[in-house]
């Protein structure tokens, strides 16, 4: 089972912005997209989301062709986060987590309704914000509310084998130290119960401690799939990203200052 | 009531208990007004008058003909334009849409006068109040809809004031359109023209009451089975998109809605402002954001709030009346300034 992007180009207002770029996210691992800007890493993400149709090549869910999966399954299948707009009205932060729940119609999912917020809350320790008002948070609390909302999206029964994929743009964005591990600890823990995920990482240090797999992006191309420490070399490296980057082996450890 | 709210698929997930008694206590105010409006006018009626049946067939005539109808058109105007602001509030992700500001009601207005006027010329009266004037409306209403649609570019949320200047600018073609239509009218045709542009619920009749009920209830029902994807594009169109919205249905179905119950509404009592921008944000007010209780909230202290001016304006310089239009805008503008400030605060 995966999430597959098969040799897909896009090209937005005449530019080409990916170029015949092939990934797989399987079940249970952690693959990191790492690149400089413009490389094409959250465009990649928002076409496996489904937002971007591609011009050419095709997107798989679960060896199925995503336009013969409906919105509502790819909802069940997928959960998304990404950069976020302002929320005009007041609503609370319980609320704001509580638009995770993907109705199923499904009386037995319905009945699990409290109990699995109050399960994403203690996960991502929010439970001193739920009666907040969201817009009187700040940026990192407005972001580990929203990730506790895409967790609830792939909320199952603890027997549920149903297969399910987090697709993360910049998750840590604006976070401190703590809770950028904290959150990518938790979705270590999400891949190690058999969640596929998909990583967009800036930091070089987090995407080698935390991926199974990383895939660099350069210009809209592959430059390299593979395990951290075939990706994260320091000639590839350096060529990419124009400066000089030093790496260290066994742990691997990024230096660029 | 909580039969009713099954029937129009609200999901108790989404609504708290406290908000359904609050909903419970809207539904209550609005039958308190409903009834003191059937009593209350020129002729007033006895409550123990009507249930001991002791009632004269003057006053039979003056309830079941004249007022009820009247009432009856003011809770499904108030309805409509409090249920409309509050959804398109939510669609545009702004505090500020209301019909009447962003030239819905405009839009309406001048597919009314349109019918008004070039109509009479070759159709029968029965068909040109029953149905067309309301057809014209909701044409005029949809029209500017799609319009300001596309001039804001799917709603962006970055569009607060462009909107507003937008509704400025359709509200003033429009009247442009309904004065050069007032212009070439003729006697009878002015007759009919000033009947609604003041905004009143005077002189409305079974027969023409009967399409509108119809077509309100149904966009109402209508707007209501989306309420919950409502709650979830306040995330942005791609965050409810990725959470199993199908953005474009919900839109068409919220501008079409809202389209038809304006305009059916419009045809009907004439431009009556600030409704739809002041009930949502009281309903608000008083117990919070989400569109599962948003919506009918609004739909109920809409009507209530209408029945009271109407009630008002036809009580309170007896014999003669007030405009309804001109008690809404005395409450509305004010707010409308408050909210101003409120958001430039924060």
């Amino acid at each position: 089972m995966s999430i597959k992007a098969d040799s897909i180009n896009i090209d937005l207002g005449g530019r080409s912005i990916l170029n015949d770029v092939s990934i797989k996210i399987h079940q249970g691992e952690i693959l990191s997209v790492i690149g400089p800007n413009g490389a094409g890493k959250s465009t990649l993400l928002k076409s496996l989301a489904g937002d971007i149709k591609p011009s050419s090549g095709a997107i798989h869910y679960d060896n199925k062709d995503i336009s013969d999966v409906n919105i509502q399954e790819r909802a069940f299948t997928r959960s998304v986060m990404s950069q976020l707009q302002a929320i005009a009205f007041d609503f609370s932060v319980k609320e704001i987590i509580e638009m995770g729940w993907v109705d199923r119609g499904e009386s037995t999912y319905a009945a699990e309704f409290e109990n699995a917020v109050m399960d994403v809350v203690t996960k991502c320790g929010v439970k001193d914000l739920i009666n907040r008002n969201f817009n009187t948070l700040s940026g990192g609390e407005q972001r580990r509310i929203h990730f506790a909302r895409t967790l609830l999206q792939l909320w199952r029964p603890s027997d549920s084998s149903d297969p399910k994929y987090l697709l993360l743009d910049e998750p840590t964005a604006n976070l401190d130290l703590t809770y950028e591990v904290k959150l990518l600890n938790i979705v270590k823990e999400a891949a190690n119960d058999g969640t596929g995920v998909m990583l967009v990482l800036h930091d070089l240090n987090l995407a080698a401690k935390f991926s199974d797999k990383i895939v660099l992006l350069d210009k809209g191309g592959v430059v390299k799939i593979g395990t951290p420490s075939e990706v994260l070399n320091s000639k590839i490296l350096s060529k990419v990203y124009d400066i000089e980057i030093k790496v260290q082996e066994d742990p691997l450890f990024i230096t660029y200052y | 009531m909580n039969k009713a709210l099954n029937l129009i698929n609200l999901n108790k997930l989404h609504i708290s208990s406290k908000q359904l008694f609050k909903l419970n206590v809207f539904v209550i105010l609005c039958a308190i007004c409903f009834l003191l409006a059937c009593v209350n006018g020129s002729i007033a009626i006895n409550f123990t008058d009507i249930f001991s049946g002791e009632i004269s067939d003057l006053t039979k005539i003056v309830l079941l003909e004249i007022r009820l109808p009247r009432v009856i058109l003011a809770a499904l105007v108030g309805a409509s334009l409090g249920i409309s602001g509050a959804a398109l509030q939510g669609l545009f992700r702004n505090p500020l849409a209301d019909p009447g500001l962003i030239g819905v009601s405009a839009g309406a207005a001048l597919g009314a006068t349109l019918v008004i006027v070039l109509g009479s010329n070759f159709l029968s009266g029965f068909m040109l109040g029953s149905f067309l004037l309301p057809l014209g409306a909701i044409s005029g209403a949809m029209l500017v809809i799609m319009m300001l649609y596309m001039l804001t570019k799917g709603f962006g949320y970055q569009g607060v004031t462009y909107m507003l200047l937008v509704g400025i600018a359709v509200n003033a073609i429009a009247g442009v359109g309904i004065g050069i239509l007032t212009f070439i009218s003729t006697d009878s045709e002015l007759r009919g023209l000033t009947f609604w542009t003041m905004g009143s619920f005077g002189g409305v009749t079974w027969p023409l009451l009967i399409p509108a009920i119809i077509i309100i209830l149904i966009s109402v029902a209508s707007m209501m089975t989306v309420s919950r994807n409502l709650d979830l594009i306040q995330l942005g169109e791609p965050e409810a998109y990725r959470l199993g919205v199908d953005v474009k249905k919900l839109k068409y179905k919220i501008i079409i809605s809202c389209a038809a119950a304006v305009g059916a509404s419009v045809s009907l009592s004439g431009m009556i402002g600030f409704v739809g921008l002041v009930v949502p944000h009281l309903v608000r007010l008083f117990g919070g954001v989400n569109h599962n209780y948003l919506l009918p909230g609004s739909a109920f202290i809409g009507a209530a709030l209408m029945i009271t001016a109407d009630m008002v304006a036809r009580t309170m310089i007896q014999p003669a009346e007030l405009p309804v239009g001109l008690i809404t805008s005395a409450i509305g503008s004010p707010f409308f300034l408050w909210l101003i400030f409120r958001i430039k605060r924060s």
